[in-house]
């Protein structure tokens, strides 16, 4: 099976602030086209600042941040065909989410002949005509994501896009999202620290920690690392069928087993195992 | 780039601050001359003769705004609004990923323009009109000779004078919002700036008792001096004399002082333009 080429390649890329402060540390990771891609850390980890370079807000220290295969500093209109959502909940408070929409297309050169489809799409219809100041956070999420598709990008880099959204709304955000690249046909790099979200929507992830990636790969693989089995405190490495000898023994020398379970590590556990490391030693 | 103008317009038409700012003046006029005329009409006031050159100097009332120094300070704090407002709601996101940062900038500058352009336009339109239906309701004698030559004289002269104040305040504005990315700063920098420039103006010659060098630089350098000189050359066909202690005067040709002007807007409008090219936007 043929590998679609990246649309978003960053190599290298790094940001130190004044003062000495290094934000992100020589972040390379590819994007093909038509995946879900996760970008995972912890708060202060690095996502907000590698997305804003990715975007043309910040300028890189150092490296290349590529899009369609041109880089981002020589080439900046190729950000037309991308679409963002950043602070979700930034707008213009004193216009109706329609007008937010409609400045925005202008500011884009995009048209107006979306609009409606969009904000059908996010279920902010009835909404739309009300002064985005009185917008709960999710109703400012989710016009965020129209905005982010106004110009119906070929891929969407969304920066933690469930922030503040209920149960209800986190659910809806995911099924947009792999809408966005099973109907779509859309890249979608989507960055978040709600580690179950990016489990649910993502085909592959990387996780960044203290400035630098520490983790590139399927979600598949990254929860299969390491299986076993816990008992309480005590992890036995047996297997199902050496589970009965494991219980008599343990109950031979007096322990108090109340139950044994297989270890099922989520994707939380290898987040937390991998993001307590340093860096320099993944 | 017009996209863009038009999406600064669409955007500013809605909001609070161009109404107590920016149409606050056609509204003052408005209301001014509709109190006079009854106050006219009520017979409070004896019957007024003016000759031509003071009834025409009166339409052109409004084009004195933007030299006042209250004036000034009003259109600051507009100006400020525009250009920092994209940081305080956060929506620099929003845009600068799709457009040039230098686009975005010219459409601030050219919907500012816009607006004060059309509201000092119509404030000297219901200037005339109010002027006109005063004398004709309250039975004034509207002197002979008013035609469209002179009314276009008259205003123009009055506009042109108007010009270089209200873009040094522009760039004044602009520049601060943008390098300290608060409304308020920039407002308070503005007024400084603006303050400073006139306190100088005022108070130079008198300075140069005390620090005659400094006094006649900073009177020479800042652009307050300028800004009135080319006024002057404009309304009256001569510049300013300023003497100064010790036998020295300040007379500068108006192609001096609108050179010096000239450089002044270059250093303002080019900083704005440069400081935020290499902005992070975090």
């Amino acid at each position: 099976m043929d590998i679609p080429a990246p649309v978003l390649e960053l190599a290298n890329l790094s940001k130190t602030y004044r003062g000495g402060v290094a934000a992100v540390r020589d972040v390379s990771l590819s994007v093909r086209a038509g995946e879900v891609y996760g970008f995972l850390g912890p708060n202060g980890a690095g996502k907000s600042t590698t997305i804003r370079m990715l975007i043309g807000l910040i300028a890189p220290t150092s490296g290349e941040a590529r899009l369609f295969g041109s880089d981002l500093r020589s080439d900046p209109s190729v950000l037309r065909r991308v679409g963002s959502l950043v602070d979700g909940g930034a707008f213009y408070p004193f216009l109706s989410g329609r007008r937010n929409l409609e400045v925005l297309a202008k500011t884009h050169g995009a048209g107006a002949d979306r609009i409606d489809m969009l904000l059908e799409q996010v279920g902010l219809a009835k909404d739309s005509g009300r002064k985005v100041k009185g917008y709960s956070t999710g109703m400012r999420q989710r016009l965020g994501v129209a905005a982010a598709l106004l110009n119906d990008p070929e891929i969407v880099i969304l920066d933690e896009p469930v922030n503040g959204l209920d149960v209800a709304g986190i659910q809806e955000m995911r099924a947009l999202i792999r809408s966005l690249a099973v109907e779509h046909g859309k890249t979608v790099f989507l960055s978040s620290h709600l580690l179950h979200e990016v489990q649910q929507v993502c085909d592959r992830v990387a996780i960044i920690s203290k400035g630098a990636i520490v983790r590139e790969s399927t979600i598949a693989d990254l929860l299969r690392q390491d299986d076993g089995l816990r008992v309480e405190a005590l992890i036995v490495r047996a297997t199902r069928a050496e589970a009965p000898e494991v219980v008599r023994r343990l109950v031979g020398v007096g322990a108090e087993l109340f139950r044994l379970v297989p270890e099922q590590r989520n994707l939380e556990e290898v987040f937390l195992s991998i993001t307590q490391e340093e860096p320099g030693d993944a | 780039m017009l996209d863009a103008l038009s999406a600064e317009l669409l955007k500013l038409r809605r909001h609070k601050a161009t109404w107590f700012l920016v149409w606050l003046y056609p509204i003052l006029f408005t209301i001014i001359f509709t109190l006079s005329t009854a106050v006219g009409m009520a017979g409070l006031e004896p019957p007024d003769r003016q000759n031509l050159a003071s009834w025409l100097a009166q339409t052109a009332i409004p084009w004195r705004i933007p030299g006042n120094g209250l004036g000034r300070y009003m259109m600051a704090a507009f100006i400020a609004l525009v250009f920092a407002g994209e940081y305080g709601w956060n929506t620099w996101k929003l845009i600068v990923p799709h457009r040039s940062r230098s686009s975005l900038i010219a459409a601030k500058y050219g919907a500012v323009i816009l607006l004060f352009l059309a509201a000092f336009v119509l404030s000297a339109f219901i200037s005339l009109l109010g002027t006109w239906a005063d004398d004709v309701l309250t039975g004034d004698i509207v002197p002979a000779g008013i035609g469209a030559a002179s009314l276009l004289r008259v205003h123009g002269q009055a506009a042109l004078s108007a010009l270089s104040p209200f873009l040094v305040t522009l760039g004044y504005a602009s520049l601060a919002a943008v390098l300290t990315r608060s409304t308020l700063a920039g407002l308070v920098i503005a007024l400084v700036a603006v303050t400073a420039e006139q306190l100088v103006l005022a108070f130079g010659p008198a300075l140069a008792m005390k620090a005659p060098a400094i006094a006649w630089v900073l009177y020479q350098a800042l652009p307050g001096y300028h800004l009135d000189n080319l006024a002057a050359w404009t309304q009256q066909g001569a510049g300013l004399h300023t003497p100064f202690p010790g036998g020295g005067v300040v007379a500068w040709s108006w192609p001096a002082s609108l050179a010096a002007v000239a450089a002044w807007l270059l250093i303002l409008i080019g900083g704005t333009f440069a400081a935020f090219r290499r902005q992070d936007i975090n």
